[in-house]
């Protein structure tokens, strides 16, 4: 049987465990406050971006442009956004087997599957799988902000005008609440936005004149689209840092009441134990007094 | 006499929501001067200084490339991103300049990355132009 001692030292083990589970449920509570007023504040330059490349289109007879081209699919890229920490429940796994369902799937569909990754995690997995790892971009989330996401899509548009790719998915964490993320497959290129529904300009009571563009309206196409596409990826990345501490926070609450459980069956069994220790004790001490007389 | 409703916003957060008598924006073609009843109007941005005038004041704002939309006394301005004149860090503009010539020493013109860091360079360059006149 575990003497006294023992059983103390477990318990004084848990609770400093409980301790660190606790600090860092409060950590990522901080976090997600953040993480969820950027993704507020990136909002009004999303739709006011998607507003004006729908009035764009609508006042344009054909769109023609690179980005729209779709191609026989060859060559595709899945870029799979995980997180640089772990600890946080299902958020990096449950990304990572989407993104290796995907390419279960997809094996016959395209000749190649390219993979990047953001994130350690899913490069640390993905690294020892037999998969084409083409990038890591490490050191993401040091700083998330617009440039970078903006520098990603300018790299991966490039890739795809130069016809060394047919299409790139990304695959990450989608933000629903502080307690559900839900992964989601997205396709971001060919370019699939708000051309899908010209339709929804009229929304933005159209001026009745039309607006003169300084250079003419393809040369104009040419920078709303890959910022579309770098809004896209901003916001993906601003969703997945919610979702990755939202996730953080849950899986740390959890970890903190199974540490006080554990605590209070830990406290039961030491009384119990210090209660059988002393009885016993008693019963030496009367059964050798009885022996006395 | 009317007066134009300035707005700036970038991909992080709404920077500024004001009303001015005019506004002159670092257009594709050079800079161009708005006043209420400019015709509806939507133009490239380059990087460059952008500066709003209200009366006798007028602040100047350094946005690195975008889109400008005029509308109906309507000023929108979609800016990768802006800062106050005042508030450039001239070092770090810099280091980043330098930084990315480096890098654009070593990349081909076919280079996925070529672009980024010419766009880099460029910004940064402007930047630091902007800070100058400030």
């Amino acid at each position: 049987m575990a003497s006294l001692r023992d059983i103390r030292k477990r318990i004084r083990s848990v609770k400093s465990t409980q301790q660190i589970t606790k600090a860092m449920k409060m950590v990522a509570a901080a976090k997600l406050r953040k993480a969820q007023d950027a993704i507020l504040a990136a909002r009004p330059y999303a739709q006011m971006l998607d507003l004006m490349i729908s009035e764009l289109v609508a006042r344009s007879e054909a769109v023609a442009h690179p980005l729209l081209v779709s191609r026989p699919p060859k060559v595709a890229e899945l870029v799979v956004l995980t997180s640089d920490r772990g600890l946080a429940g299902g958020f990096n796994s449950n990304v990572i087997r989407r993104a290796s369902r995907f390419l279960f799937e997809n094996a016959k569909t395209y000749e190649k599957v390219f993979l990047s990754t953001i994130g350690r995690k899913g490069h640390d997995y993905f690294k020892k799988r037999p998969v084409q790892l083409r990038k890591d971009f490490a050191g993401l989330f040091a700083k998330v902000s617009y440039r970078t996401a903006a520098d990603l899509a300018q790299e991966l548009s490039a890739r795809y005008v130069a016809g060394e790719l047919d299409a790139v998915f990304l695959v990450y964490n989608e933000f629903v609440s502080a307690i559900t993320q839900t992964v989601s497959l997205v396709q971001l290129l060919p370019f699939q936005g708000p051309l899908g529904a010209p339709a929804k300009a009229g929304k933005a009571e159209p001026s009745p004149v039309d607006f003169k563009y300084e250079p003419a309206r393809p040369e104009v196409l040419d920078r709303l689209l890959p910022q579309a596409l770098a809004v896209k990826l901003y916001r993906a990345l601003l969703e997945s840092v919610a979702s990755e501490q939202g996730a953080r926070m849950s899986a740390m609450e959890n970890a903190t009441s199974n540490a006080a459980e554990m605590i209070s069956n830990l406290t039961l069994f030491y009384n119990r134990t210090r209660q059988a220790v002393i009885t016993k004790e008693l019963m030496e001490i009367v059964s050798g007094a009885e022996a006395l007389k | 006499m009317a007066k134009l409703s300035v707005e700036i916003v970038t991909p992080e957060r709404r920077v500024l929501s004001v009303q001015a008598e005019e506004a002159v924006v670092p257009g594709y073609h050079g800079l161009f001067g708005v006043r209420p009843g400019h015709t509806p109007f939507l133009s490239l941005m380059e990087p460059g200084t952008l500066t709003l005038r209200d009366g006798g004041s007028s602040q100047s704002f350094f946005v690195s490339g975008g889109f400008a939309e005029v509308s109906r006394d309507k000023v929108l301005v979609l800016a990768e991103s802006a800062e106050p004149i005042s508030a450039i860090d001239v070092a770090a503009a810099k280091s980043r300049l330098e930084e990315a010539q480096k890098k654009l020493k070593g990349l081909a013109a076919e280079d996925a990355r070529f672009e980024v860091e010419t766009a880099a360079v460029k910004r940064e360059a402007a930047r630091i132009a902007a800070a100058g006149r400030r």
